[in-house]
């Protein structure tokens, strides 16, 4: 638990809320200063014939879909690891990701003619069950150490990813699974990523949440002490999640690390109040996908490299720093 | 780059090795069979002397009980009438050759990722063609297979594609006494060539692409898989001068980067169309010709891509070759 007490630490008797805006301005503007350059990268000339059209049709919808799949994985991975009490839990560490893309390949499998909406009701349904299996395992687990909570989500998710294999492997889906869960934003144009605006609800939910989900991050008897319907908290918070992961795995696929390495960065940086680290969180969610589909998108010129490559080579670099820098301060 | 560069570099490292290994053994089995040659002339009469991917191989003339395991000798079979004791029928498609997949007599080895190698030795072969997808299983089969002639006649890596396929049909009418044929799908495809090469106008730029899972991404020229090797054999101008990495399944490519790049021509393999993925799967025609963002492209506004037989994903063989050619002849010649 050292991440945790540190970070708790790491702001002794400060109220976060009440901090100076400042700070979390220069960080809008570098933000922003990012989503802008991202709508200004690319292969096609802007100016040349045609570059407004490409604009609209290219540029506009992938810079919104990293902001909108940057700031819902972000904040996802805050709320799984409020709900877990565990700073390493995030949607691909706890099997969420795994089960959405159980529901989104049975969904092809099962209902082929079915459309783009079905497709991500199932994934949320999906991955929500698969959460909810991983919740009701760790209440049964005695051992609850920072280690072990994660390693129970990675073998669920472990277990659920065979699965898909099995079933991709017997359906002929083995060559498309890669495909489609592989992060990347390459294809994402006009008329192909409308439905993450979904994933902006679940942002403007959690952030109505926010202090329920802080004290429930508390651990359940705190919270039920303090009145909160703990269990109910709980299902929706999940489903939030769900949600969020289901239908950016349907739209993006995987974006690993994004969940687990922007909160924990935030959190050290200004301890562990949710509501006013959420602003942060989303930022700084919407800032890594951002900057590393940039650096996707322009060190092959003209290809592209996934930027969910990127993302792992970025965030375990980004962790390993983060945990050997707590424990040297330790 | 980093990672998958390095991933590569450590991959040719990994091939690199065994590679050299299997070479130095080979060596060894040439000599062997040099030795055996000049010792068993009288055998001469029922089997002939081939040169497969790792060296000469004495193989029994018009065998009985044939194992294959190469896609891309399933049709030239199949014309000759080769009756076959074991196939990998979970990678031979519906329909293609229902003398092979639909008869229970055929033993189902079942594809290249959950190989079932023992219904090879259960099927008795006095030859295997293996090969392709199943090369990393050649030892195996080898080893379980003694009274049998395993032989890989597959297109080699840094070999030109265009002659190792001619090789591989030339090996197959030793083998099974069809050299006349043999020379006839060869005419054929060299008369597919010429004329595709007649047909092309040496201006136009050409990008190939694959479609697969509703993603499109970028064949390279020479080295891609299929399309790739267009290049060198027709002389082809890519419009994207630039040399790609994942050479069979394609690079990641954005549609402004093909827009940017405005082909003449687009030439697309359709990956998913052969039958696989029959519920997601959305046709390159959508993908390509239905994009926004291609609109503008020459290619597409004028209505110069050409589409590769869904097919051709499973055959890949010498006759899948002519048809493209021929199509591409057609094609060029439309436009002209």
């Amino acid at each position: 638990m050292t991440l945790a007490t540190d970070a708790a630490s790491a702001a002794p008797g400060t109220r976060p809320g009440r901090r100076s805006v400042a700070p979390l301005l220069v960080a809008a503007l570098v933000t922003l200063a990012l989503v802008v350059a991202s709508l200004f990268v690319g292969v096609y000339d802007l100016r040349a014939d045609g570059g407004a059209a490409m604009f609209l049709i290219t540029r506009v919808p992938r810079t919104l879909a990293l902001v909108l799949a940057g700031s819902a994985m972000a904040v996802s991975g805050l709320v799984l690891q409020q709900l877990t009490q565990n700073r390493f839990v995030e949607p691909t560490t706890s099997g969420t990701s795994e089960w959405a893309a159980l529901g989104l390949l049975l969904s092809v499998i099962l209902l082929p003619g079915a459309g783009i909406a079905t497709r991500m009701v199932l994934a949320s349904l999906s991955a929500f069950a698969g959460t909810m299996v991983f919740l009701a395992v760790l209440r049964r687990v005695q051992v609850r150490s920072t280690l072990v909570v994660p390693v129970v989500g990675i073998m669920l998710g472990a277990v659920v990813s065979s699965l898909t294999t099995l079933i991709a492997i017997s359906t002929n889906y083995l060559q498309l699974l890669g495909t489609w869960f592989m992060g990347s934003f390459t294809s994402v144009v006009r008329g192909q990523y409308e439905v993450l605006w979904v994933v902006a609800a679940v942002c403007v939910a959690i952030f109505v949440l926010a202090d329920r989900l802080t004290v429930a991050g508390l651990g359940r008897d705190v919270a039920t002490g303090l009145g909160l319907r703990y269990d109910r908290l709980i299902l929706v918070g999940t489903a939030l999640v769900a949600v969020a992961s289901g239908v950016t795995t349907v739209v993006v696929g995987f974006l690993p690390f994004l969940g687990l390495v922007v909160p924990n960065v935030v959190s050290l940086l200004r301890g562990d109040d949710l509501r006013s680290n959420l602003p942060w969180v989303c930022l700084g969610g919407v800032a890594l996908v951002t900057a590393c589909d940039i650096a996707g998108r322009t060190v092959r010129m003209p290809f592209e490299v996934p930027v969910a490559m990127i993302l792992g080579l970025v965030g375990a670099a980004a962790f390993v720093a983060l945990v050997l820098r707590v424990r040297r301060r330790g | 780059m980093p990672t998958r560069q390095s991933h590569h570099r450590l991959a040719a490292v990994l091939t690199a090795v065994p590679l050299a290994l299997v070479l130095a053994a080979c060596g060894g089995t040439a000599d062997a069979g040099t030795d055996a040659e000049g010792a068993e002339t009288a055998a001469a009469a029922t089997t002939v002397t081939i040169e497969d991917n790792h060296g000469s191989v004495e193989v029994p003339v018009d065998p009985e009980r044939v194992v294959a395991l190469d896609n891309h000798v399933f049709e030239t079979l199949s014309a000759w009438d080769v009756p076959l004791v074991a196939a990998p029928k979970g990678i031979m498609g519906d329909g293609l050759w229902p003398g092979y997949t639909e008869d229970d007599a055929v033993l189902d080895v079942g594809t290249h990722r959950e190989p079932n190698l023992e219904s090879i030795v259960a099927a008795e072969p006095d030859l295997v063609i293996g090969g392709y997808r199943f090369s990393d299983s050649y030892d195996d089969i080898v080893a379980q297979n003694p009274d049998a002639v395993v032989i890989e006649l597959h297109p080699r890596d840094g070999e030109e594609q265009s002659a190792e396929l001619v090789r591989q049909v030339e090996a197959l009418g030793q083998i099974f006494d069809r050299e006349d044929e043999a020379a006839r799908v060869v005419a054929d495809y060299e008369q597919a060539i010429a004329d595709a090469t007649e047909a092309y106008d040496g201006e136009s730029t050409v990008v190939g692409l694959i479609t697969s899972g509703g993603e499109i991404s970028y064949s390279a020229p020479v080295t891609g898989r299929s399309i790739g090797t267009l290049f060198p054999t027709l002389g082809l101008r890519p419009a994207i001068e630039q040399a790609a990495e994942d050479t069979s399944h394609g690079d990641d490519i954005s549609v402004e980067a093909i827009a940017a790049a405005n082909p003449d021509w687009i030439i697309v393999l359709d990956r998913d169309g052969a039958g696989v993925g029959e519920g997601e799967y959305r046709p390159a025609a959508e993908l390509i010709g239905g994009s926004e963002a291609l609109a503008g492209v020459t290619a597409v506004a004028q209505d110069q891509v050409i589409y590769l037989d869904p097919d051709f994903y499973l055959t890949e063989d010498i006759q899948a070759y002519t048809a493209l050619y021929e199509q591409v002849a057609q094609a060029f010649t439309d436009a002209a």
